[in-house]
């Protein structure tokens, strides 16, 4: 299941963050997610040869199904076409919030059944 | 990571060292047997850290944390190292070892800081701040109370507001919280609470004895509890003239600030001024002391959050030079201080985090304009200078000479104090400013165009011309000290520059002084004056060679090479060569020529010759016009066979013509120059042939004369000689017409011919061709030289002794 949602701006910042679990260690997600940014760091500096996974996207575990990706993806896009939106500051729209939780609902549904 | 940190929990008791060293292996129960698993790196140290926690050790996680810090930050991945450093700050913190804690918390936050990551620097604040309580450290803790009040920490917005299980001693963050801290770190600086701290039971207060004093420059992250931007509403003023100065004040605190004072601090410290909040009452203790000290009120100093206090008033300052705005120092309470740098609107740097939040950004000034370019600093104007700075040209320069280049000073409203002359030559090409620092070492060796010396004349009192006088003069640039005049006096000196070569010359002048003498170190006036000088050769030299009149050596290498006039010029050894110098004046200026003579080198063993001067009738020295033209013969007879013979430098020795000679003279006669003029080498042969015509210059109608052709042979070989001569219609001529005559080695042969003229007047003798069969090289005699004069009777003269002609040959 779906955890923790993130994005993060070009100087490592947090754009957005929401977490989805009903522990009280929201502020641990957070910390993980600024420790993953290590990761992503080395991808992005240390690119493989090989070529499906030049452009690749998403770093952390695979599942199955990944349509999820997609829906992120667009939602994240439609959130920052909002013409009041500042690039690189934080995405404030309750709606991208809404969409967002019903992406991570649905994703763990699916995954649970 | 916790999981998996729980599943070696379970089987804790089972994880025992392997045989092989450094390896770690966990035993297992599969079905009925036992098998050792290796455990991978990540297991380990995750059991490692659950054993350090099961057993309580803090120090031992510690250690444990700290190799991981170190595993991480060589694989370079800087935050999962800072991680692990939160957590051993967490642990020291645990263990009450708040100095260590701090440390590394210090170094955790400035991470967050840089990143963005709010919820975490909260976080770490919290602990940050309770260190520093229990350490005593009153203004640590104040600064970390501020910045957490200050932080873009909101109740609504994509950071949930969470309920942390454990976030430290910070609650979790909100905006009312921040309002708490606000309120509690304010009532601290006030002195109205005190801290409790570790040591004892004393609260540490904020006191009269104690004050606190808060620097922010910046860099600083507490630039969002209060930022000060100043602009001069000018850039350029003149001195005494007043002009506005707008600060503005914006802080990200969370309630409103009230402000007692405000001391705007300049680097010209007579500008400071304080602004007193006339709300406050007045502070005795904090208004200064200083009669001088201009103080002005503002009805209301509160900052409100996210909203610019803008303050506008006039300044002046009588002192040339840069205006800047330091620092602004704010009072808060009676005790307490905050200085913050002041910062140009037009250079502003972003708040650090709020940079990235969606916050409504205004102008700290009213005039977009000048928030757009406003800046912390202006520039003061010099003051009118009152003072003639005057060069007195005379014409271009000419290579060689002493120029010589009067400059006059006169004050015409200021007197001249602490007077300083400043001379500088620079190339007109752009060839940058010829500094004492920046000449290159070449021109310096084969300086161009020199500053010889600046003499001084017409001082008012000859005895100020003392030894404190700065005097410095190098190739390019010049110091001198001006002595104290008066208003309406003036003083001269005269700049000799040379040039070594023709070049044009900017001269740049420049005269610094004081209009007053009490004001040693204040503003300097200064007058600037250029002028350009062009340097050129005075003289443009050409040479000539000629043979002597009716004698022509035959030089071999002169029929070989033809007729190219770049070869080296072959002269025949031991005969007389006519050698003609001529010197052109090449400038606008008449020029006096005083000698012109040939200098020889001393291991030249084939001399040429000098001249003679022409008398000692100065009223015969030639004064050459503009373009005009100046010939001297002399004669150059090589003796010696070498390939490569110098015939010496040309000298000339003149002097630039200063008018009639009524000139007074306390007027400096221009200085003589000499310009040497170096002859090209010569190539010596020895000529084989030499064909002389001998004849009387004139002759007399009906009267017969006889006109030699004498063919020297030089070598030691047979010659044979062919000759033809042309008849002449003014002529009888009696003698061989054509024929091939032999000559002896080393002897001549002479033909002589019998000639009758016929006609009076200039004529034409007949044309003789000699030809050398050896050599396939003919001669015929130029017209000038087979010319003769007839006359048509015996003419009678009276002659009248005049001593020897004057001949320009000499030949010694």
């Amino acid at each position: 299941m779906i955890v923790c949602v993130a994005v993060v701006g070009h100087q490592n910042n947090p754009v957005y963050i929401q977490s989805f679990t009903e522990a009280d260690d929201a502020l641990k997600l957070h910390h993980i997610v600024h420790c993953s940014l290590d990761v992503v760091d080395e991808r992005v500096n240390n690119p493989k040869k090989s070529g499906p996974t030049l452009n690749e996207t998403f770093l952390g575990l695979l599942y199955p199904t990944e349509n999820y990706k997609v829906r992120f993806h667009s939602a994240y896009v439609d959130a920052v076409s909002n013409p009041f939106h500042v690039p690189g500051k934080k995405i404030t729209s309750r709606t991208f919030a809404e969409r967002v939780s019903n992406i991570v609902k649905s994703f763990g549904l699916s995954s649970a059944g | 990571m916790s999981e998996t940190a729980n599943d070696v929990d379970g089987n804790g008791e089972s994880v025992a060292p392997s045989v092989y060293v450094g390896q770690f292996a966990q035993l297992l129960e599969q079905g009925g047997t036992l098998a050792m698993q290796l455990l991978t790196d990540e297991e380990y140290v995750h059991y490692a850290l659950a054993e350090g926690k099961r057993f309580q050790d803090s120090f031992e996680i510690i250690a444990l944390l700290k190799r991981s810090f170190e595993t991480f930050t060589k694989l370079n991945a800087q935050r999962m190292a800072s991680y692990c450093g939160f957590e051993m700050a967490r642990e020291y913190f645990a263990v009450n070892e708040f100095s260590n804690a701090k440390q590394h918390f210090d170094s955790i936050a400035s991470l967050y800081r840089k990143e963005g990551w709010v919820t975490l620097l909260w976080e770490v604040l919290g602990y940050l701040q309770e260190c520093s309580r229990r350490l005593g450290a009153v203004k640590d803790f104040v600064e970390y109370s501020l910045e957490m009040a200050a932080l873009p920490v909101s109740s609504i917005g994509s950071v949930q507001s969470l309920s942390f299980k454990e976030c430290g001693p910070a609650v979790p963050a909100s905006l009312s919280q921040r309002e708490i801290i606000h309120k509690e770190v304010f009532e601290l600086v006030r002195g109205e609470s005190g801290l409790t701290s570790n040591e004892g039971n004393n609260d540490l207060k904020v006191t009269g004895d104690q004050p606190l004093h808060l620097e922010i420059d910046l860099v600083s992250p507490l630039r969002v509890v209060l930022l000060a931007s100043v602009a001069f509403h000018e850039q350029i003023v003149k001195p005494g003239a007043p002009t506005l100065i707008t600060l503005s004040l914006l802080s990200q605190l969370p309630c409103a600030v009230e402000i007692d004072q405000l001391e705007i601090q300049f680097n010209q410290s007579v500008c400071n001024f304080t602004i007193v909040n006339g709300q406050r009452p007045q502070l005795d203790a904090t208004s200064n002391g200083q009669p001088g000290h201009r103080v002005e009120t503002a009805p209301a100093l509160m900052l409100s959050t996210n909203k610019w206090l803008r303050l506008t008033y006039d300044i002046k300052s009588d002192q040339s030079g840069k205006l800047e705005c330091i620092s602004v120092i704010a009072r808060l309470g009676p005790y307490f201080t905050i200085c913050c740098r002041a910062e140009s609107p037009a250079s502003m740097n972003d708040l650090p985090l709020w940079k990235f939040e969606d916050r409504v950004e205004t102008l700290p000034t009213k005039d977009p304009s000048l928030a757009f370019s406003g800046q912390k600093a202006t520039q003061i104007e010099e003051l009118e200078p009152q003072v003639d700075l005057k060069l007195g040209a005379s014409g271009p320069a000419l290579v060689g000479e002493s120029f010589v280049l009067p400059v006059t000073i006169s004050a015409k409203g200021h007197a001249v104090h602490s007077g300083e002359l400043k001379i500088n030559l620079v190339d007109t090409r752009g060839g940058g400013l010829l500094s004492p620092r920046e000449v290159e070492p070449s021109f310096t060796d084969n300086p161009y165009v020199e500053l010889l010396c600046v003499s001084g004349l017409e001082c008012e009192d000859d005895s100020q011309i003392g030894t404190d006088d700065i005097r410095k003069i190098q190739h390019s640039f010049g110091l001198i000290s001006v002595p104290f005049l008066n208003d309406g006096d003036s003083w001269s000196c005269k700049l000799e520059i040379r040039w070594h070569r023709p070049k044009p010359v900017l001269l740049y002048v420049s005269l610094g002084y004081s209009p007053h003498s009490s004001e040693l170190s204040a503003q300097k006036i200064h007058v600037h004056k250029s002028l350009e000088i062009e340097g050129k050769n005075a003289v443009v030299f050409s040479h000539q060679c000629m043979l002597p009149f009716r004698r022509d050596p035959l030089l071999l290498s002169k029929i070989k090479m033809g007729q190219d006039s770049d070869q080296v010029l072959s002269l025949p050894l031991n005969e007389t060569s006519i050698l003609i110098v001529s010197a052109k004046n090449s400038t606008e200026l008449p020029l006096q020529l005083l000698a012109i003579f040939i200098e020889v080198d001393d291991n030249d063993i084939g001399k040429s010759c000098t001249v003679r001067h022409g008398g000692e009738d100065h009223s015969d020295l030639a004064l050459l016009m503009p373009g005009e033209e100046f010939k001297k013969v002399f004669s150059v007879i090589p003796e010696v066979n070498i390939p490569k013979l110098k015939m010496g430098t040309v000298c000339l020795r003149w002097r630039r013509d200063t008018g009639p000679k009524g000139q007074p003279s306390s007027s400096a006669t221009a200085s003589e120059v000499l310009t040497k003029y170096r002859l090209p080498d010569i190539n010596v042969e020895l000529s084989p042939l030499v064909v002389n015509l001998e004849c009387p210059p004139q002759a007399i109608l009906g009267n017969p004369f006889t006109y030699f052709l004498r063919i020297q042979n030089q070598t030691h070989l047979l010659q044979e000689i062919k000759f033809s001569l042309a008849d002449s219609q003014s002529f009888v001529l009696s003698g061989p017409h054509n024929d091939t005559i032999f000559v002896l080695p080393k002897s001549e042969q002479i033909l002589g011919y019998k000639l009758v003229p016929l006609a009076s007047g200039s004529q034409q003798l007949p044309r003789v061709t000699v030809t050398s069969v050896r050599y396939s090289a003919g001669y015929q005699p130029p017209v000038s030289a087979t010319t003769i004069f007839v006359f048509p009777s015996k003419p009678h003269f009276e002659m009248a002794n005049m001593g020897m002609s004057r001949e320009s040959i000499a030949t010694e």
